[in-house]
């Protein structure tokens, strides 16, 4: 069996490119994955500590997690493609019309 | 198995899920918001049937869900907000398409918000906080041709995402740490977990910056302003009155039943960062000059004013926050309401919009007036006693090591005197100035459901203010049943 170590250090790894992916990217799309990423982490670390408690509840939780994230997505989509209708872009950098 | 535990939840559930599938057999949009509020008032009635009934705690199948004091009494805000939302709403959006979906959806983000109130488990309240935030994030792009609605929707869901994706990578951890997720069980098991103290701070860490975005806590409130001014205004009282209190329930949960063991470890951070949040919203809200947005960082002031049960965490401290929530939720919430009636009789966001008022509509006028110093804390207002009971928690609250929170305190009292002056500059704009030249200046036809929200709220804060002690007990109770 893979030492639990080992998979705390992927999903770390995986978060914190899912992070700087956020701060980084400059297209929402990208941005939106890079979101997905650090949730994928999180399914990662239920799914290690489930099968090394040996209880189920936390993988049950991540296929829940998952699912939750696809509904995520979907909305985000939908709410991107319409900012892309109005607005003809989708880059974070222009999107200002609301500032102080 | 017993259901009626989550009666209230199931009936909104049912009712948010009909309410598309009424539309296919009756068009009419009043009949679906007279629907929606029948759902939401039946939903009320459970709730108010187990207060009546003085059952006390049910538990529903494993312990996941529980009805008790506490759950109780944030459900009736939640249900509440709902209530206002929806009645405002039937004017609000008249002239827009896919009506059914949005009394749906303001019906799905009450049950999430319901659903944390009642969860007794990291699990289920991370389900609840995600229903009410997707159910939202529709919600502000609900005018989809509408270039701020769009620019709001997408920034409110980045930040959502990435709050969630903290929220659920802190859950994972302290699974991972504990074994377990009940916040009951937590809580036992955190104080023994000596040698992962780095872990459980990180942990923390993650959970804090999860739910700090879903407060509008600095520094991860940048969102707020930006998504509150976008927003329809009706959506806007929600997320103000509502979703954020929810982010304020999980806190509570997470913090004072799960980590309170550990408590020492974070008292310090989160009053600094509550003096840092009143501070910064007040003084960004003194030079707006949209009333949505500075209703926005008002908001933010107050959420630093709530935060500051969390340090002190004594059940006296948490009446008071539960109470100021109760509170604000009539004052932001019918104050949003406000707008968005002015809205419809074409005055604009702009405060300066707001000159002569009192000469078009004594009626409104006189309520703005009352919702915004009843915000600033002026007796005999609701904000008044709410604000009594929570800042004078951190002195009554003070044990040997902990003198410093009377800080807290001092920097509630300077801040309300602050935010003053903005509430008072608009209540000046609308009863001393005189209206523009060639302005239009007939008098204001109000559509009477929006009237009768911001009369309910308006009534609401006077009541909760004259008469206090009801309520605070009231609060008391849920405070009680939190830390049972």
């Amino acid at each position: 069996m893979i030492p639990l170590e080992f998979v705390l250090i992927v999903s770390s790894a995986l978060f914190a490119i899912g992070a700087a992916g956020v701060i980084l990217k400059k297209n929402a799309i990208q941005v939106l994955m890079a979101i997905e990423l650090m949730l994928n982490a999180a399914n990662i670390n239920l799914v290690a500590f489930s099968t090394y408690f040996g209880d189920a509840k936390g993988q049950g939780f991540a296929l829940i997690s998952i699912g939750i994230a696809a509904a995520e997505v979907t909305i985000g989509l939908a709410i991107l493609l319409n900012l892309n209708k109005l607005r003809k872009t989708v880059d974070v950098d222009d999107i200002n019309l609301l500032r102080w | 198995m017993d259901y009626s535990a989550i009666y209230p939840e199931l009936i909104l559930a049912l009712f948010a899920i009909a309410v598309p599938a009424v539309n296919i057999l009756v068009k009419d949009s009043r009949f679906l918001a007279g629907f929606s509020l029948a759902g939401v008032g039946l939903s009320m009635l459970a709730v108010v049937m187990h207060f009546v009934e003085g059952t006390g705690r049910v538990v529903f199948d494993t312990g996941l869900l529980v009805l008790d004091d506490f759950s109780g009494l944030f459900m009736l805000v939640f249900l509440t907000v709902a209530f206002l939302v929806i009645l405002a709403s039937i004017r609000y959006i008249e002239d827009e398409r896919h009506k059914a979906e949005y009394y749906s959806l303001i019906l799905l983000a009450t049950v999430g918000m319901m659903l944390v109130a009642a969860s007794t488990d990291l699990f289920v309240l991370y389900i609840g906080i995600e229903i009410t935030s997707l159910s939202s994030y529709a919600l502000v792009a609900f005018r989809k041709k509408d270039i701020k609605g769009a620019e709001a929707a997408t920034k409110y869901f980045i930040f959502g995402g990435i709050s969630s994706a903290f929220t659920l990578f802190g859950i994972s951890l302290v699974y991972g740490l504990t074994g377990t997720t009940s916040f009951q069980e937590v809580g036992v098991l955190v104080g023994t977990l000596d040698g992962y103290r780095e872990m459980l701070w990180l942990a923390l860490v993650m959970v804090m910056v999860g739910f700090g975005f879903k407060v509008a806590m600095v520094p991860f409130h940048s969102w707020a302003p930006d998504v509150y001014e976008g927003a329809p205004t009706t959506i806007t009282a929600m997320l103000a009155a509502g979703s954020k209190k929810m982010g304020f329930v999980a806190m509570f949960k997470f913090f004072l039943i799960g980590m309170l063991a550990i408590k020492a470890d974070w008292d310090v951070v989160v009053a600094i960062l509550s003096i840092v949040t009143m501070t910064l919203g007040n003084l960004a809200a003194l030079n707006q000059t949209s009333i949505k947005r500075m209703l926005a960082y008002s908001s933010i002031a107050q959420a630093g004013y709530i935060l500051m049960a969390l340090p002190v965490g004594t059940e006296y401290a948490v009446t008071g926050g539960i109470f100021h929530i109760l509170t604000h939720a009539f004052m932001k919430g019918g104050a949003f309401i406000a707008v968005a009636t002015l809205a419809t009789v074409a005055i604009g966001d702009r405060i300066s919009d707001y000159k002569g008022l009192a000469k078009r509509s004594n009626f409104m006028a006189f309520s703005i007036t009352i919702l915004l110093f009843s915000l600033a804390g002026i007796p005999p207002l609701a904000g008044f006693a709410s604000k009594v009971v929570l800042f004078s928690s951190p002195i009554m609250g003070t044990v040997a090591g902990s003198e410093w929170m009377v800080w807290l305190a001092v920097a509630g009292i300077i801040n309300s005197a602050i935010s003053l002056y903005y509430y008072a500059r608009v209540v000046k704009y609308m009863y001393v100035d005189e209206l523009d030249e060639g302005a239009p200046s007939e008098r204001l036809k109000l559509p009477k459901g929006m009237a009768a929200a911001v009369a309910i709220c308006v009534l609401a804060v006077i009541g909760i203010g004259v008469f206090p002690e009801y309520f605070i007990q009231l609060c008391q109770n849920a405070a009680q049943a939190l830390f049972a």
